[in-house]
C-alpha cells in the first residue's frame, strides 16, 4: 500500500486523534488505550470496543499505527494486542496539532476563548 | 491490567454483535475489551455503571454496524450484483447477515410496490381482525376478574337436574355459611331496582342488597368512608344505611367528599350514606349502591322464600366439586329439619368467572375460527404470491448457490423477507385492530360482559406479534424452502418448472387448503343464515309493532296499603288512555321478552290435589284489561277481565291455550278452576281462554301460562303497555307526563318499544351471522383469488406444452379441457376435504341452530355447489387464455 501524502488525512476524527494522543506516551493495548482517552478528556470521549477497534483497522490500514510484534509475555498474557505510533503517525499527529494550534490561534487573537467560555461555564 | 487471559463466553457472544470485518480481525481483543469493561474495578458494585457499560456497549456496536453497512468496508466492485457480493460476505448467521437480509428485503418491497401493498393491506386486515377479536377474547374471557385470589370466588345456587341457578332462600345461605367446612365465607346477595329520589328528578338505581360477608369476600375497598360491618347486616338489624359504588357517587353526587353521613331517600326511606367505594371496585353484579340485606323487604328472610343467592370464598385448594358435596350434606339436613323444598335436589357452586362470562364464550370462539379461517386463507394466497415470484427468481438463487451460498442463507433471506412483511402488516393489524375491537364491542349484544378497559395491554400486542410471526413463516415458508431447492445442473441452463409436478405439489396443497376452508366457513354461514330465516319466522303469539312498554315499581312506604296502589293505577292508567296516539293501555306483570316472570305451581280442576313441590307449574302475569288488545293475542274463548273482576268477587284468570290443551284437552277449559298454589292457596275460575305468547326467547317451546287481574292481585312491581298510532319511541315524553300528572316523584324506568325487546332477543344471533357472513364472504373472494393466481401460474408454466400441443393439432378445447380438468381434481379433493370439516363444524355450533340441522343437505350441498362453480370459473379464464395461445409464439419466446 502506497503511503498517502500526511496532510490528506486531515482533520482527523476525534477518536484517531486521542488514540494518536494516547499512542504517543508509548505502547498500550486497547482497553488501556479507551481508558486513557476517557480520563484524558475528563470522561468526554467514551469509546466502546466497536470505535476503539473500528478506528484501530483503519489506522492500521493507513499506516498510522502498527501493532507490537514480538513482545515479552506480562502476565503470562501472550494474547493481548498491543500498539504503537509509526513515524508516519507522529508527523500526522504533528500536522494536525499544528493545524488544531492555527486554529487556536485565529481564536485567541478574535478573543473568543476567554469571556464568552467563562462565562458559559459559571 | 487482566488477570484472565481468556475471554469469557459471555463476552465473546456479545462480540458477535459487531461487523464481520472487525470480528476476523479483533474478536478476541473485542470480548477482551467487553471483560475488562465489565471488571473495571471503578464500576464494581454500582449496578447503575453496569447499566452505563451496557448502554455504551449497545450503542456502539449499532454505530459500527450501520457504520460498517454504509461504508460496506470492502466496497462491491461496480457491476457486480449486490447479492453476489453480499454472498461473498456473510456466509453464517450473524447480525450483520440478518441487517443485511433486511436491507436487502427492503430493497425489494421498493422495488415491487403493487405487490407490497396488497401483501400488506390483506396483512393489516387479516392480523387486524384477530387483533379485534382477541381484544375482544381478552377483555372478556382472559382477564381475571378484578378480586384478590379470584380464582377461589363462587356464587351459590340451588340446584336440580333442570337448572342450576335456582334461588336460596336467606336463612339457608347463612346456616350453609355457618356449617360449611369449606369455604372461608359465605355472604348472601340479591339486586333489585331501588327508587331513588330527593334529586332533580325521580331515578332508578340498581342496588344490590348483601351480607357484610358478601362485599369482604369481593376484597372491596373505600375511598370514602367503611363498608357494612356484621351488625349492620345481621337479619332484623335493618339499620337504613347504604354504601355508593365510586361511578354513581361522581355522577349523581359530584364526587362531595361530604357525602358520608349524608342521608339519602331509596324506595321513599331515608338511609345513611356510610361508605363511598373505590374507583377499581366493581361489583359482580353491576349494581350502583349497596343496601344491607337487612333493609331488603321482610320476606326474604322467610325460609320458604327463595329470594337470594350465595357469594362465597372457597379456602385454598378445595375443589368446586368438594364445595358442593360438603354444602349438599348440610342441604339435606336442612331439608329435614325444616321440612323445606327450597333446597330441591341439590346445592349449585359455580365459579364465579365461568358464571359471568360463559355466556360470551361460544360466540366469541366463533367468531374467532371465522377470523383465523380468513387470516389462513389470506395467507396462502400471499404464499402463492412468494412462491410465484420465487419461480421467477429460480435462476438467482442458482447463480447464488453456485457462487457459494448454502441453502441455509438463501432459506433465510427469503424467510426474512417474508417475516418483515408480517411484521409490518401486524403492526397495521394492531392499529386496524383497535379500532376493529370498538366497533366490535359497539354491534355485539350488550350483555357481553368487559372484564377490563379494551386498551390493547401486553397481551394483545404479543398475540398479534406472535401471529404476525405465525402468518409471516407460514406464507413464507413454501417459497423459503421450495424456491430455495436449486438445481444446479438444470435451472442454470433452462427456466424450472417450480414446485409444480405431480398432483400433490406445494401448489396444489395450498389451493386445496384454501378451498376447504372456505367451504368450512361458508357452510358455518350457511347454517347460520338459515337459523335466521327459521327465526324470522317465528310466531311470537302477539304483534310486537308499534308497542311502547315501560317498567315503575311503587314505593311501599309511600303507598302503605293495597287499597291506595289500586287507586294510582286506576288513575294512571285513565290518564295514559286518554292521551292522545294511544290505542290502547294495559298493566302487566312482566313483559314478554324483558326477561321478568313469574311462576306459579297450580292443580287442574279434575286432578287430584298435591303439594306445592309436585304441582306442574305455569307462568303468573298479573294483568289489567285490555292487555290482549293492546299486544293483539287473540282471544279464543270466554271473555277479558272487566271492572266487575275486582277485590271480593270471584277470583278469576285467563288461561293460554297450551294449558288450556294440557288440563283439559278436548274439553271447554271456560269455567273450570284451578287451585294455584300460592301462600295462601286460591282457586281461580277461567273466564277465558287466549292465544299462547312466548315470554323469553323466539326459540323456547310456549309454555302454559295464567293471567290473573291486577284488581285482584295487586303488586308493587308494575309495568305499562302502551299501543300507539305511531311510532311508539315517540310516545316516551306522554308516557312519563301521564304517570306524572298523578303522581310527581314516581320515577320511571326502561321504556324500550316491545320491538326493541324482541329484536334484543336476536340481536347476538343477528350480530353473530352478519359477521360470519361477511368473512364468509371474504373468504369466497379471497379463495377465488387464489385459485385464479394458482391456475394462471399453472397454465403459465405449461405454456410450452400448450404450444406444442396445438402445434401438434390439438383443438382449442382439447387444451381447454386438459387445463380445466386438472383445475377440478383440485376443486373436488379441495370441497370434499370442506365439506368434512363442514360436517363437524355444524356439529360445534348444533346448539345455536334452531329448525336446522347441523348437516342441513340445502347448506351442504349448495355451498360446494357455490363455491365449485367460481372456483372452476376462476380456473376457466387463465384456461381460455391457454387455448388462446399462439403456438409460435410460445414455442420461440422458450
Amino acid at each position: 500500500m502506497s503511503r498517502k501524502p500526511p496532510d490528506s488525512l486531515l482533520p482527523l476524527t476525534p477518536a484517531v486523534l486521542h488514540i494518536l494522543l494516547v499512542l504517543a506516551d508509548g505502547e498500550r493495548h486497547g482497553y488501556a488505550i479507551a481508558q486513557e482517552v476517557e480520563s484524558m478528556s475528563d470522561g468526554q470521549v467514551r469509546m466502546g470496543p466497536g470505535t476503539l477497534y473500528g478506528s484501530i483497522l483503519r489506522m492500521t490500514d493507513t499506516e498510522l499505527i502498527e501493532e507490537v510484534t514480538g513482545r515479552p509475555r506480562e502476565n503470562g498474557d501472550e494474547r493481548r494486542r498491543y500498539y504503537r505510533l509509526t513515524v508516519f503517525g507522529r508527523q500526522v499527529l504533528a500536522l494536525e496539532l499544528q493545524r488544531l494550534n492555527a486554529v487556536m490561534n485565529v481564536a485567541r487573537r478574535k478573543q473568543l476563548l476567554g469571556a464568552p467560555l467563562a462565562e458559559g461555564a459559571s | 491490567m487482566s488477570d484472565h487471559p481468556r475471554p469469557t463466553r459471555l463476552s465473546r457472544l456479545l462480540a458477535r454483535c459487531y461487523p464481520r470485518e472487525l470480528r476476523e480481525e479483533y474478536a478476541d481483543e473485542i470480548a477482551r475489551f467487553i471483560d475488562d469493561a465489565r471488571r473495571d474495578p471503578r464500576n464494581q458494585g454500582r449496578p447503575l455503571a453496569a447499566l452505563g457499560v451496557a448502554a455504551t456497549l449497545t450503542r456502539d456496536a449499532l454505530f459500527s454496524l450501520f457504520a460498517s453497512l454504509r461504508n460496506g468496508a470492502p466496497r462491491p466492485i461496480r457491476g457486480r450484483t449486490p447479492e453476489v457480493s453480499f454472498i461473498k460476505r456473510v456466509r453464517s448467521f450473524s447480525m450483520e447477515a440478518v441487517l443485511q437480509d433486511i436491507k436487502y428485503a427492503l430493497r425489494g418491497f421498493v422495488r415491487r410496490p403493487a405487490f407490497t401493498a396488497v401483501a400488506l393491506i390483506t396483512l393489516a386486515l387479516g392480523i387486524g381482525g384477530n387483533s379485534a377479536v382477541f381484544t375482544l377474547v381478552n377483555a372478556v374471557l382472559l382477564k381475571v376478574l378484578p378480586y384478590p385470589n379470584p380464582d377461589r370466588l363462587v356464587f351459590i345456587y340451588g340446584g336440580t337436574d333442570a337448572s342450576r341457578q335456582l334461588p336460596l332462600s336467606a336463612p339457608d345461605v347463612e346456616d350453609l355459611r355457618t356449617q360449611n367446612r369449606t369455604f372461608e365465607d359465605i355472604g348472601i346477595a340479591n339486586t333489585q331496582s331501588v327508587n331513588l329520589t330527593g334529586g332533580d328528578r325521580p331515578d332508578r338505581v340498581i342496588g344490590n342488597f348483601v351480607s357484610a360477608s358478601s362485599l369482604r369476600i369481593l376484597g372491596a375497598t373505600t375511598a370514602l368512608g367503611r363498608i357494612f360491618t356484621e351488625d349492620e347486616t345481621r337479619i332484623g338489624a335493618g339499620e337504613p344505611v347504604v354504601v355508593l359504588s365510586y361511578a354513581t357517587w361522581r355522577s349523581r353526587y359530584g364526587s362531595r367528599t361530604d357525602i358520608i353521613g349524608q342521608k339519602v331517600i331509596l324506595n321513599g326511606q331515608p338511609h345513611t350514606v356510610i361508605g363511598v367505594t373505590n374507583a377499581a371496585f366493581r361489583d359482580p353484579a353491576a349494581c350502583d349502591i349497596w343496601l344491607p340485606i337487612s333493609s331488603a323487604s321482610r320476606s326474604w328472610f322467610r325460609r320458604d322464600n327463595p329470594a337470594v343467592h350465595g357469594v362465597g370464598r372457597l379456602k385454598a385448594g378445595v375443589t368446586l366439586l368438594d364445595a358442593e358435596k360438603d354444602l349438599g350434606v348440610i342441604a339435606k339436613q336442612l331439608v329435614t329439619k325444616y321440612q323445606s323444598a327450597n333446597l330441591k335436589e341439590s346445592v349449585a357452586v359455580l365459579d364465579m368467572r365461568e358464571s359471568l362470562v360463559g355466556g360470551s364464550r361460544f360466540t366469541l370462539i366463533v367468531l374467532f375460527g371465522a377470523v383465523v379461517a380468513v387470516l389462513l386463507i389470506a395467507c396462502v394466497n400471499i404464499a402463492n404470491l412468494q412462491l410465484v415470484r420465487a419461480s421467477t427468481r429460480q435462476r438467482e438463487m442458482s447463480i447464488r448457490a453456485a457462487m457459494g451460498a448454502n441453502r441455509a442463507r438463501l432459506v433465510s433471506q427469503t424467510l426474512v423477507e417474508s417475516l418483515l412483511l408480517a411484521l409490518v402488516g401486524g403492526a397495521m393489524g394492531v392499529a386496524v385492530g383497535q379500532i376493529a375491537a370498538k366497533f366490535l364491542v359497539k354491534v355485539m349484544p350488550p350483555n357481553m360482559p368487559l372484564m377490563g378497559e379494551l386498551a390493547p395491554d401486553w397481551r394483545v400486542l404479543a398475540f398479534s406479534f406472535a401471529m404476525a410471526l405465525l402468518t409471516g413463516l407460514l406464507f413464507g415458508a413454501p417459497a423459503a424452502f421450495a424456491g430455495t431447492r436449486t438445481n444446479l445442473n438444470g435451472a442454470l441452463r433452462t427456466r424450472s418448472e417450480l414446485a409444480s409436478t405431480g398432483r400433490f405439489n406445494v401448489r396444489n396443497i395450498l389451493v386445496i387448503s384454501e378451498l376447504a376452508l372456505c367451504v368450512v366457513l361458508l357452510a358455518v354461514a350457511g347454517l347460520f343464515t338459515r337459523t335466521m330465516q327459521s327465526l324470522n319466522n317465528v310466531d311470537i303469539g302477539f304483534n310486537a309493532e308499534q308497542v311502547l312498554s315501560a317498567e315503575f315499581r311503587i314505593p311501599a312506604v309511600k303507598y302503605d296499603d293495597s287499597q291506595k296502589v289500586r287507586q294510582f293505577m286506576r288513575s294512571a292508567l285513565e290518564h295514559l288512555r286518554a292521551t292522545p296516539g294511544v290505542v290502547h293501555a294495559a298493566y302487566v306483570g312482566s313483559i314478554p321478552f324483558s326477561g321478568n316472570s313469574d311462576n306459579v305451581p297450580y292443580v287442574a280442576e279434575g286432578q287430584p290435589d298435591v303439594s306445592r313441590d309436585k304441582a306442574p307449574g305455569a307462568l303468573f302475569t298479573t294483568i289489567s284489561d285490555q292487555y290482549f288488545k293492546t299486544m293483539q293475542i287473540p282471544q279464543l274463548a270466554g271473555r277479558d277481565f272487566t271492572s266487575s273482576d275486582v277485590m271480593g268477587s270471584e277470583p278469576v284468570a285467563i288461561i293460554n291455550k297450551t294449558l288450556a290443551d294440557k288440563a283439559w284437552p278436548g274439553q271447554n277449559a271456560v269455567g273450570k278452576t284451578l287451585r294455584l298454589k300460592m301462600q295462601p292457596e286460591v282457586t281461580v275460575r277461567v273466564v277465558g281462554v287466549v292465544g299462547a305468547a312466548k315470554q323469553f326467547t323466539m326459540t323456547e317451546e310456549t309454555q302454559t301460562q295464567i293471567y290473573v287481574s291486577k284488581e285482584q292481585y295487586t303488586g308493587i312491581f308494575t309495568s305499562v303497555v302502551l299501543r300507539t298510532t305511531g311510532d311508539p319511541d315517540a310516545m316516551n315524553k306522554a308516557l312519563h307526563e301521564a304517570i306524572w300528572s298523578v303522581d310527581r316523584d314516581q320515577p320511571i324506568w326502561k321504556v324500550r318499544s316491545l320491538q326493541f325487546l324482541v329484536d334484543r332477543d336476536l340481536a347476538p344471533s343477528r350480530v353473530l351471522v352478519s359477521i360470519v357472513n361477511a368473512f364468509a364472504l371474504l373468504a369466497l373472494l379471497l379463495g377465488a383469488i387464489g385459485v385464479y393466481g394458482v391456475m394462471s401460474f399453472a397454465v403459465q408454466q405449461r405454456s410450452r406444452e400448450m404450444g406444442i400441443r396445438m402445434a401438434l393439432g390439438a383443438r382449442t378445447t382439447q387444451v381447454l379441457n386438459l387445463v380445466l380438468r386438472s383445475g377440478l381434481e383440485v376443486v373436488l379433493i379441495a370441497l370434499a376435504i370442506g365439506v368434512a370439516g363442514a360436517m363437524a363444524a355444524g356439529k360445534f355450533v348444533e346448539s345455536r341452530l334452531y329448525n336446522v340441522r347441523p348437516g342441513d343437505p340445502a347448506t351442504m350441498i349448495g355451498v360446494p355447489l357455490l363455491l365449485g362453480a367460481v372456483a372452476l370459473f376462476a380456473c376457466y379464464l387463465p384456461a381460455r387464455r391457454a387455448a388462446r395461445v399462439d403456438p409460435a409464439v410460445t414455442l420461440r419466446s422458450e
